[in-house]
């Protein structure tokens, strides 16, 4: 199967896009001959790219989303009461953690592309492992900031590093459960295949690694 | 033939559930988006009429108010319900929602939305957002705050699970041959619609779960004090707080305000071309003029969003609304105008409707340049006379649209007629009545400047004042009875349907008038249509006016109406 990325995708949408300017009786681009009564059956599956398109524009509103907090997170750092918060330690290693289930993740991709079943399923489930080590690794970080007396309600920018984290952890364990469904998922009865379900989620894996380090960026220098 | 294999069913499931509960059938899913729209705009207008004798007759009893202490918070409260109730059910959900969903798929000849279970879900996230808002408003204002709040955040992630799907859709589910300049105007509207709401509704999802963690786990994300100090002592005291759900309020009308529009616009668009036997005038303009709307209105709102970190509490510039909205509202008004011109206009409910659309449009915008001066705005107006704009820009033509749509698309969805005549009483009671209601509106609104008058002509503005407002209230209680005649004529036709309508009664082009009326479950039974002109092309020839979509040249020539 080949790969599709994403900007092979945008290609297909604007080959869509026709020459003439839309009046006239000019036949459709491509249609094969005509059939006997002008139409012509469809594919018996609807493309897969809907897929594609769907991840990309949930991915526009969930950066919308986060965008939206971060310039609250701006506004309100300009207004008197802001006081700033040490960020754990056990936040990096969280970092680094996720950015090796990222790598896992690709590579599980491209033995999957070549069609090594066997090593795509250890690599995908190692991503799975790996993605749950984060999210107790967040846990694990509240708790050190807990123990330093620091809660939600303490000051705003606690108030911002909890619902930062927290808000990217619920999206994260989103991704968790969508590795969970492709590896448990029997594709033979399914309208979508195992490589567009694999690809779907792992643009959303990845998109929340670079999300995660844009929130770490962020509440790092920002603080 | 080659059927879809894409899951939907090819017969109607039998058990009420599977039919109506969890179908995921797009026209099924934009129906019960409508009757949910009939219903909010009932309670919606009710409420109203209530909110106008208040004010008028303070020391009447009325049943409903009575029983609600009154306080300047209970009133407030009845305003959110009202406003939420029309500018999220009605506004929001039937020009986007409702038609959308059911006609989107049929106009491009896709089988279904991309992705039909996220359809199913999202409507019933609307749905259980309309319970919890009409809840909250029962409960005391702190707990009816936080209700209200949950149920906005609930709807903002529907809308965007909508967007995403009507989005992808037209994307990747376009029928051979329906390519992008083919494309109706009203698909076109709903497109750029579901992108605009991506992108509002992911910032008003933030903006509710963050003023809902703040209010609930005492978290700091928006800085409460500093709005309190701006607020008149008394009220801080007392703990009632109406400006905080006027505030509310506006925060997202505002944004809703285009969302709501811009599918209207493409309604209108679609139905003043047809009825006026003409191609749409400067079509490509028009779609220009769409991403205009989203465009600038998304940047405007976006901008103040943003620069105040989504503060609810920061005072919103409601009046960039007016002139942000007017250079593409402008091009959109100049091309209805141009397809009406020398035309052999047929005067059918749905082209009226599309009329007084554009004529509550003009008057509404109109007031709206008054509005977009700020200097004029804080020194000669009042809450009324902007409640009187955005109420006929926004409110009661957007009704207007969504009525017109009615009256157009009732035929393919119920497979029956409106009653003409009934219509056209209808329409005109209404039409009088709406200018009769908000005109008035926009003078007391005006009336505030009488302290720069001297003392005798101030007297004689006062009087004036209270009857001008009994004026409104009498003509609001006689236009919200007036909607009977359209109850009627509504109930009239469903129960006298017999199944026999023809399938493009209108004789319009578009690919959904060569389905059967009313559409069948599955769509184009099964097999995919192909696309060979443009959505608008009317023409005489020797033996029909038009030339719809899915027709093939050579057929053409046979093709009579």
């Amino acid at each position: 199967m080949p790969t599709t990325s994403a900007t092979q995708d945008l290609e297909l949408i604007i080959e869509k896009k026709p020459s003439n300017g839309g009046g006239g009786d000019l036949p459709p681009v491509d249609r094969d001959g005509g059939g006997d009564d002008g139409k012509r059956p469809s594919p018996s599956k609807p493309s897969p790219k809907r897929y594609y398109t769907g991840m990309a524009l949930g991915i526009v509103s969930i950066l919308m989303f986060f965008m939206a907090l971060a310039s609250a997170f701006l506004v309100r750092r300009g207004s008197g009461d802001w006081v700033p918060i040490h960020i754990p330690a056990l936040i990096w290693i969280n970092t680094a953690v996720l950015l090796i289930s990222s790598a896992t993740l690709e590579m599980a991709r491209q033995r999957l592309a070549k069609g090594e079943l066997e090593a795509y399923k250890n690599l995908w489930l190692t991503t799975t492992v790996l993605g749950v080590f984060f999210l107790a690794g967040q846990v694990g970080a509240w708790r050190l900031l807990v123990a330093q007396g620091i809660y939600l309600a303490s000051n705003p920018a606690s108030s911002f590093f909890y619902i930062f984290t927290g808000a990217h952890a619920l999206h994260l364990v989103g991704g968790v459960a969508a590795l969970l469904y492709v590896a448990k998922r029997n594709f033979e009865k399914a309208q979508i295949t195992r490589t567009v379900a694999a690809e779907v989620t792992s643009h959303y894996w990845h998109f929340m690694d670079a999300l995660w380090l844009f929130l770490l960026a962020l509440l790092y220098l920002g603080k | 033939m080659v059927t879809y294999d894409d899951g939907s069913p090819r017969t109607a499931p039998a058990s009420f559930l599977g039919r109506c509960v969890f179908s995921t059938h797009h026209k099924t899913i934009g129906l019960q988006y409508l009757w949910l729209a009939l219903a909010s705009v009932l309670v919606g207008m009710i409420l109203s009429a209530l909110l106008r004798m208040q004010t008028s007759w303070p020391d009447t009893a009325i049943p409903f108010l009575s029983g609600l202490q009154h306080t300047p918070e209970r009133y407030a409260a009845i305003r959110l319900l009202h406003g939420s109730l029309m500018v999220f059910f009605v506004l929001t959900a039937a020009p986007q929602l409702g038609f959308g969903n059911f006609l989107l798929p049929l106009q491009i000849g896709a089988p279904e939305m991309a992705f039909p279970k996220l359809n199913l879900v999202s409507f019933w996230m609307t749905v259980g957002s309309l319970g919890g808002m009409t809840v909250s408003f029962f409960y005391p204002a702190e707990t009816g705050v936080n209700v209200w709040l949950g149920s906005a955040a609930l709807f903002s992630l529907s809308a965007l699970l909508s967007a995403l799907n009507f989005t992808a859709t037209t994307i990747d589910l376009r029928a051979e041959g329906m390519t992008l300049p083919r494309l109706p105007v009203t698909v076109w509207a709903w497109f750029l619609n579901a992108i605009l709401s991506m992108l509002i509704f992911s910032v008003l999802l933030a903006g509710c779960a963050s003023l809902l963690c703040d209010r609930m786990l005492g978290s700091q994300i928006f800085s409460f004090s500093s709005f309190l100090a701006t607020q008149p002592l008394n009220l801080v005291r007392q703990g009632s707080l109406p400006i905080l759900w006027q505030r509310l309020f506006w925060y997202f009308a505002q944004a809703e305000v285009y969302v709501a529009m811009l599918p209207c616009f493409g309604m209108v668009t679609h139905l003043v071309a047809t009825f006026s036997r003409k191609p749409v005038w400067k079509e490509r303009l028009v779609v220009l003029a769409l991403c205009g709307v989203g465009l600038v209105g998304f940047c405007v709102w976006g901008y103040h969003m943003f620069a105040t970190g989504m503060n609810p509490y920061a005072p919103l510039v409601f009046s960039v609304l007016a002139s942000s909205l007017g250079v593409p509202a402008a091009f959109l008004l100049a091309s209805w105008l141009g397809t009406l011109w020398d035309a052999r206009l047929q005067l059918t409910c749905a082209m009226l409707f599309s009329i007084g659309f554009i004529s509550l449009f003009i008057a509404g915008g109109l007031s709206g340049i008054f509005l977009a001066r700020h200097d004029l705005r804080s020194a000669a107006v009042s809450e009324d006379f902007v409640t009187g704009h955005f109420h006929l820009v926004m409110g009661v033509a957007a009704t207007f649209a969504i009525l017109a749509a009615l009256f157009f698309w009732f035929p393919k969805m119920f497979g029956a007629r409106l009653n003409e005549a009934l219509g056209k009483v209808h329409f005109w009671a209404t039409f009088a009545g709406v200018y009769f209601i908000f005109m008035p509106m926009h003078w007391l609104g005006l009336l505030t400047q009488s302290h720069l008058l001297p003392d005798a002509s101030r007297a004689n503005l006062a009087s004036a004042g209270a009857s001008i407002r009994t004026l409104v209230t009498v003509a609001t209680i006689c236009t919200v009875a007036a909607q009977l005649l359209f109850i009627v004529n509504f109930a009239r036709a469903l129960l006298r349907r017999r199944g026999t309508e023809e399938n493009n009664p209108w004789r319009a082009t578009t690919l959904e008038w060569s389905v059967p009326s009313p559409a069948p479950l599955v769509n184009f039974a099964g097999v995919s249509p192909v696309i060979y002109r443009g959505a608008y092309e009317f023409r005489s020839g020797e033996t029909s006016d038009f030339a719809p979509q899915h027709l093939a040249p050579e057929l053409l020539s046979q093709h009579s109406s």
